[in-house]
């Protein structure tokens, strides 16, 4: 809301500069966004008086001119307006003005002849109102009299913040009050026509249920010309930022943004009967809205109509069929108090958000409906030279209930804010405000109610005692010692396993290499195709956002894995030495997923929102042990680093699950269970290259809520402290072979001494059967009763190679 | 004689260079040099030479007994890690681990600290789902149907019905439904806004909630919860201010600045010449919330707070352009090496 100062010295006096003013009204709460100079000035116009007007010797549409500026020579000057006439007095750009637009006033030559200036129209100066021709100026002006002394303004703009519960604040009126409030000084409303004739109005005003409009009042006024509005009116409209249009609209508009009450005029020689009703529009229809715009209402909306149907929107918008025009002589002055709700549906739904909807919506000011229309009327009779036809019509609710007083309970305004007002400050903060405040007699002690507050109309968002308790902070300030509730809280947090699992991985990680990333919600249509989840997937269904901010269809994201692949690619595209290794912990959403029993009856609507770890690593290097990929054989290893680290058991088994994974280079990722909580593997080559990136991308995921179990305490069990024998094996394992097969059988042949099992070579080619390994592994034994005998060891080593040979068919390498 | 010696010199030699520990190399000193070792043994012999011979055998005896003891030495010192290292080593080359080290994300960084400044004073940790069903986001937390009110945080609708939480306050009703005071909470999360990205707005961002909730708890507790945060957070010596504002949940409501972290209030660019810098929206717990968390009427007090993740973040951090949180550009992450 813009505030001109001018406007509002109109109404209240404080005695401090914009800066002091914009300080207090901000602590008030009225956030002073910024303070604008505001100027309209024109250096080097001046009165002057046409002297002498002939034509211009070589052209039909000019005129040569000479023109008295107050110097003591004439000035010649051409000009193409058609009114220039002598005795004419005009504003004359001198030479070596600059106008608005950066228009600069030279010496010229115009078809031969010598110009040594300007004769201004009205859009030259940057003004609005008649621009047909040069400005005619009214009475006796001196010549060389500078322009600034007739149209100059200056004025200082506060560009304010009002938040929503305050309507009362989008009005020079509702800021006076405030200012008057936090200066003590007294306020001034404007001036208001006062209500005189008793005749008939000649108009009638149905309202067809009074919950959607409790009131509407109606002035009919005659003898109205149409034109410029006053230039005080005009250059305040124009410092707050709107453009003037004529005395009328002007005049409507004045009022709104002085007293806060939206206004409309409809000319009454457009109307049809003589009758308006404030009716729902009954069935959809289009109309043409004041601002030529052609559109759809419902039959929900509610109108303003005549005999021939709706002419207005109520509190949106007039419709073009009535419209004040220049003809018109004699109008009818709408203003009325319609219900928030209907204004506010038609106008989000039609997305025509007027002045007069955001007022309306904030709900009226029931006593402001009739003194805004005086108000009005009082300047429409000044400067439109209307005059009032008969009486108000003034049709209001009858079963409409005053907003009742609010108690108040002195010490409760202690207890939240932890001042210690007494009664009397309690209730002068509030008569500051211009409420009406009701001693009781009861002492605050009592902690009964000491105060009755009586609530102005102006003030819609006093509804009860906590609102009261807000005014009396706002007034009285926060800058104050108070006292203190908050006894020390005999409580130690409970840090849960879910949370600290977090803070772990997160220390974890960076520290073996990975980059934490924190990606968006949001994924693609395209996004969700590359990852080509079957039909029974659940990932597959998504919950698409309604209202997305730019176009394209906005997916809430049912996988990590598209925003590793965007990380990683754009990373790497940008120069990243590879490999990029990454991680995030981050929701996704399966509206399919498991759902919520909550207290709300439609907390089965809300998706499942799993939270997982996903590690990845991108642009490894192809090869690696045994064959294979290098980021692979990290991220399998980093499985058993992780189930360490969280002290749970986790494993994988090599399964072809994933869609969007390599077959034959994807693990499941199994709790102890046995359950599936994740999975590891190489992103499909085609997978990434539909989503632009042409990188390796090795990725580990799992259900962080898998592993949110609280882990068992550590129990210390005795270890052997009697020496290891090791004993190395050179194996030559035939093709078809599994590593965890070897590893299977050796466990099996004899677990009870042996402590570790480490493959530490293995190598396949030259001087290798083709398809067959040779593996190198070191076989750890330790007993727990005594230091190992050769023999024992020899033993269990023979039973293990026993057992490779007859199960596998491995052999010892000679 | 002089054969002999040799042998034992290459001998010698090669058992003092393969000693590979201490005890080992004292093992070959004693074979060698030893009260019964092999050169005293030789030495005993020299009496056994033939005159003329001695001499030349004496002094080849000398030389074995002094090569095999500066051998022992040199070995002693290889061993013991105190000789001097092959003076062709080029000790400027640069190190190199295995795998050098990542980072934390900066937002998630301090979310984590202001968390952990809050559980310093005895608060839990919370958490909700992000999408919401409008009466955890709006109504619950007394937003009218269909007011201005909720026009004030843009929404992206799911349904008619659910949304994605533009607050992490739902929580807060989420929280109160299940439990009853004293209580004192703080929620972080992630949160979307309906608004065009640029370089201070995004439509996804983290905010963290506090609620605190007993008896008589006043604006001035919130006031000293505010100021401590702020001390231990930002340091000691930044001021704080209240400004009244609107938010339907909390009465009275206000806005929080505290004084500019780049030029401590003399006014600067960062705080738009203002010298203050708004950190979070707060206020005291409106009875209407109370009412629809269940708690009897009148009993309790309250105060909330919520302040957005990502601007504390720029400003502890001087980051100028919001959307660097969520690029993931490692060129931006390393430079967070050590803030965990």
């Amino acid at each position: 809301m813009k505030i001109s100062l001018n406007w509002l010295a109109d109404h209240v006096s404080w005695d401090d500069d914009p800066e002091g003013l914009s300080a207090r009204l901000t602590s008030a709460g009225l956030n002073v966004e910024a303070v604008e100079e505001y100027t309209q000035s024109w250096p080097g116009v001046v009165v002057a008086r046409v002297v002498e007007c002939g034509r211009h010797p070589d052209a039909d549409r000019l005129s040569l001119c000479k023109v008295d500026t107050g110097e003591t020579e004439l000035t010649q000057v051409v000009c193409g307006a058609p009114n220039v006439r002598v005795g004419l007095a005009v504003l004359f750009a001198t030479v070596g003005t600059v106008l608005p637009g950066d228009f600069k006033i030279k010496k010229a030559k115009i078809r031969g002849v010598e110009s040594r200036g300007m004769i201004c129209s009205n859009s030259e100066l940057g003004l609005s109102g008649d621009s047909e021709g040069i400005i005619e100026l009214d009475g006796d002006h001196e010549p060389g009299t500078p322009a600034d002394d007739l149209f100059g303004y200056r004025d200082t703009v506060l560009d304010i913040e009002v938040t929503p519960n305050r309507p009362d604040w989008l009005s020079h009126l509702g800021v006076a009050r405030e200012v008057a409030a936090l200066y003590g000084t007294k306020l001034t409303p404007p001036p208001v026509l006062k209500p005189s004739a008793s005749t008939e109005a000649g108009f009638k005003v149905e309202i067809e249920n009074f919950g959607d409009c409790p009131r509407y009042t109606a002035h009919v006024a005659d003898g109205l010309k149409v034109g410029p509005s006053p230039r005080w009116m005009q250059n305040r409209l124009l410092a707050i930022g709107q453009r003037p249009i004529n005395n009328v609209v002007d005049i409507t508009n004045y009022v709104l943004f002085e007293l806060g009450q939206p206004l409309h005029a409809f000319d009454c020689e457009r109307l049809a009967g003589d009758t308006i009703i404030v009716r729902r529009a009954g069935r959809k229809q289009s109309v043409t809205t004041l601002d030529d715009e052609s559109r759809a209402i419902l039959a929900d909306d509610l109108v303003i109509a005549d005999g021939d149907g709706p002419i207005a929107l109520a509190g949106v918008m007039g419709l073009a069929n009535s419209e004040v025009t220049e003809q018109t002589s004699s109008l009818l002055l709408e203003s009325a108090f319609f219900a928030p709700q209907l204004v506010r549906g038609t106008s989000r739904r039609l997305q025509l958000v007027s002045e007069s909807s955001y007022r309306f919506e904030r709900e009226a000011d029931w006593d402001m409906v009739l003194f805004g229309a005086r108000r009005a009327l009082h300047l429409l009779q000044e400067h439109a030279g209307a005059v009032m036809c008969g009486n108000a019509i003034d049709r209001a609710d009858p079963d409409r209930q005053p907003y009742p007083d609010l108690p108040l309970r002195v010490h409760h305004v202690n207890r939240v804010l932890g001042t210690s007002l007494d009664t009397e400050r309690t209730a002068d903060l509030l008569r500051s405000l211009g409420m009406k405040v009701q001693p009781l007699g009861s002492q605050v002690e009592s902690k009964t109610v000491n105060l009755m507050v009586a609530v102005p109309t102006f003030r819609r968002d006093l509804r009860q005692e906590i609102d009261l308790v807000e005014e009396i902070a706002r007034m009285h300030g926060f800058e104050f010692e108070g006292r203190s509730g908050r006894k020390a809280i005999p409580h130690a947090p409970h840090r849960l396993w879910r949370d600290r699992i977090r803070g772990l991985l997160r220390r974890w990680l960076p520290s073996v290499g990975y980059h934490e990333i924190v990606t968006s919600t949001f994924m693609s249509r395209a996004e969700l195709d590359a990852l080509a989840f079957g039909e029974d997937d659940l990932r597959a269904q998504c919950l698409a956002v309604l209202n997305p901010n730019h176009g394209g269809e906005t997916l809430l994201r049912t996988s990590l894995v598209p925003s590793l692949i965007d990380v990683s690619k754009r990373n790497l595209n940008a120069g990243a030495k590879p490999p990029v290794r990454l991680f995030q912990i981050a929701r996704v959403y399966w509206p399919a997923g498991e759902k919520q029993e909550g207290h709300h009856e439609l907390e089965k609507l809300l998706p499942e929102e799993p939270r997982l770890l996903q590690v990845g690593i991108a642009g490894a290097g192809e090869q690696g042990f045994g064959g294979l990929p290098k980021d692979l054989i990290e991220l399998r290893g980093l499985v058993d680093e992780l189930a360490g680290l969280l002290r749970v058991t986790m494993t994988v088994v090599p399964r072809d699950t994933e869609p969007f994974l390599q077959p034959g280079l994807q693990w499941d990722v199994l709790d102890g269970d046995g359950n599936r909580i994740g999975f590891l593997g190489r992103v499909r080559t085609d997978t990434a290259s539909a989503l632009d990136c042409d990188h390796t991308v090795g990725v580990l995921e799992t259900d962080l809520r898998r592993l949110g179990v609280e882990s068992a305490n550590v129990v210390y069990n005795t270890f052997s402290r009697f020496p290891a024998v090791k004993r190395d094996l050179s194996l030559l394992v035939p093709g078809g072979v599994t590593f965890a097969e070897v590893r299977d059988t050796i466990e099996a042949a004899d677990n009870s001494i042996l402590e570790s099992l480490d493959l530490f070579d293995l190598y396949a080619g030259k001087g290798i059967p083709e398809g067959s390994a040779a593996y190198g592994i070191r076989l750890k034994f330790r007993s727990a009763k005594g230091s190992l005998k050769g023999k024992t060891v020899d033993g269990a080593l023979a039973r293990i190679l026993v057992a490779l040979s007859d199960k596998l068919g491995v052999q010892q390498r000679a | 004689m002089l054969d002999s010696i040799d042998a034992l010199r290459a001998n010698g030699l090669a058992r003092i260079e393969q000693a590979s520990t201490a005890v080992e190399l004292e093992a070959a000193r004693i074979e060698l040099l030893g009260r019964k070792g092999e050169v005293t043994a030789l030495l005993r012999g020299l009496k056994d030479v033939a005159a003329e011979d001695r001499p030349a055998v004496g002094a080849a005896l000398n030389q074995l007994k002094h090569s095999l003891g500066e051998a022992l030495e040199k070995r002693d010192g290889d061993l013991r890690g105190t000789a001097s290292a092959d003076p062709g080593l080029d000790l400027t080359l640069p190190g190199r681990v295995p795998v050098s080290l990542g980072t934390a994300h900066p937002l998630v960084v301090v979310l984590e600290e202001i968390c952990d400044i809050f559980y310093g004073m005895g608060y839990d940790r919370g958490d909700g789902p992000e999408v919401e069903l409008d009466y955890y986001n709006f109504t619950a937390l007394n937003f009218p149907p269909d007011h201005p009110a909720r026009d004030i945080q843009d929404t992206f609708f799911l349904s008619d019905e659910m949304l994605l939480r533009t607050q992490t306050s739902p929580v807060q009703m989420r929280t109160m439904e299940q439990v009853k005071p004293p209580l004192a909470y703080v929620f972080p999360g992630r949160v979307y806004r309906n608004e065009n990205a640029d370089a201070s707005h995004s439509s996804e961002f983290f905010q963290i909630e506090g609620l605190c909730v007993d008896c008589d708890i006043s604006l001035v507790d919130l006031r000293q919860t505010v100021e401590a945060f702020v001390a231990s957070f930002f340091g000691p010596g930044y001021k704080t201010r209240f400004r009244p504002h609107f938010f339907p949940f909390t009465e009275p409501s206000v806005e929080v600045d505290m004084q500019c972290v780049k030029c401590g209030g003399r006014g600067c660019g960062v705080c738009g010449q203002t010298g203050w810098l708004e950190i979070m929206g707060a206020g005291m717990v409106h009875p209407n919330v109370f009412e629809a968390a269940g708690y009897p009427a009148d009993t309790y007090t309250g105060f909330a707070f919520g302040m957005g993740i990502d601007r504390i973040a720029m400003l502890k951090y001087g980051i100028d352009d919001i959307r660097l949180l969520y690029e993931n550009d490692l060129r931006f992450l390393n430079q967070f090496r050590g803030v965990l």
